[in-house]
């Protein structure tokens, strides 16, 4: 018969398992985590230290999170509340975002100078809005997702939309011109 | 087709913005952080927990009068050694004091056997 383990060695163990878990956890969203802070901040190492930290506080907070998805809108929102806070409190970028890693998905366009344009302009609009545009395009969520997320009504996540894409439009056609995709 | 195409300028921002790879060895460095809070919340939990002994009135005042009985005794126990060495300067001066008395009273005592000495011999020349 197996001897049973003493209090200590039950937490130590349990502290293993949980540990090894957080490891899975951190792994599966460590690209989404990391991008929102990239194309938010337009500093990989900025967009590093901020990913950490968020991963962080899941770690002390990971009890109270009941399922993958609480996980997953959790660390969406605390992402995106972070990145606004900590831009008002930052210098402008110190790196271009083409310095970062490579991209986890091949492009569709196969237009790296649009791109490139695409993501300073993002890089360029104030803070919520390009939250919004991050959260709409990169993680493909719908206006009401959006809201839920950085706690503000659906018709203003809509209109912030509405009016960046239109300058994002304007802008990119007035510096690259009528580019064919 | 152009840019001013609606969907294929969401295409392209979906490109734009597509996920990128996070930084080699960052789970490391994450769980590497979080294995350092853990140890320093577990030492200050140990500390913690210590101290926390303090808080039961019993034993708080049986430490303040401890502390206090070894600082009463410490007071002492540092005037008697202040106090030792001017005693020991006075008692030196008492006994360099004696010992000129006694080297004074010896010096008198010898000259006036010296004194008597030179009486009889006087007298024996005379006889």
């Amino acid at each position: 018969m197996a001897e049973p383990l003493s209090a200590e060695k039950a937490a130590e163990k349990a502290r293993r398992i949980a540990e090894t878990d957080f490891a899975e956890i951190v792994r599966r969203h460590q690209a989404m985590v990391y991008s929102l802070a990239l194309h938010f901040l337009a500093d990989p190492a900025a967009a590093e230290e901020l990913a950490q930290d968020v991963f962080l506080q899941l770690h002390a907070n990971l009890g109270k999170l009941k399922s993958e998805d609480h996980v997953r809108f959790w660390l969406r929102k605390v992402t995106s509340h972070r990145c606004i806070d900590s831009k008002r409190r930052r210098m402008p970028p110190q790196m271009s975002l083409d310095e970062g890693p490579e991209p986890a998905v091949p492009s569709r366009t196969d237009d790296p100078l649009l791109s490139r344009r695409l993501r300073q302009l993002v890089a360029s609009l104030p803070e919520k809005p390009r939250m919004i545009v991050i959260l709409r395009y990169q993680e493909d969520m719908s206006a009401e997702d959006i809201a839920e997320v950085l706690a503000m009504p659906v018709a203003t996540v809509k209109s912030h939309l509405q009016r960046s894409l239109a300058l994002l439009r304007e802008k990119v056609t007035r510096t690259i011109g009528e580019v064919t995709i | 087709m152009t840019v001013n195409d609606d969907n294929r300028m969401e295409d392209a921002l979906r490109d734009a913005l597509c996920r990128r790879e996070a930084p080699e060895g960052f789970a490391e460095r994450v769980l590497a952080r979080v294995e350092k809070r853990s140890f320093s919340r577990r030492a200050d939990l140990h500390l913690g927990s210590w101290l926390g002994m303090f808080r039961q009135p019993l034993l708080r005042w049986t430490a303040l009068a401890a502390v206090s009985t070894a600082l009463i005794v410490g007071g002492i126990e540092y005037r008697q050694l202040q106090r030792e060495p001017a005693e020991g300067e006075v008692a030196k001066q008492q006994l360099i004091l004696a010992l000129r008395i006694a080297s004074s009273k010896l010096q008198l005592a010898k000259s006036k056997v010296q004194h008597s000495q030179d009486q009889n011999e006087n007298q024996e020349e005379k006889e």
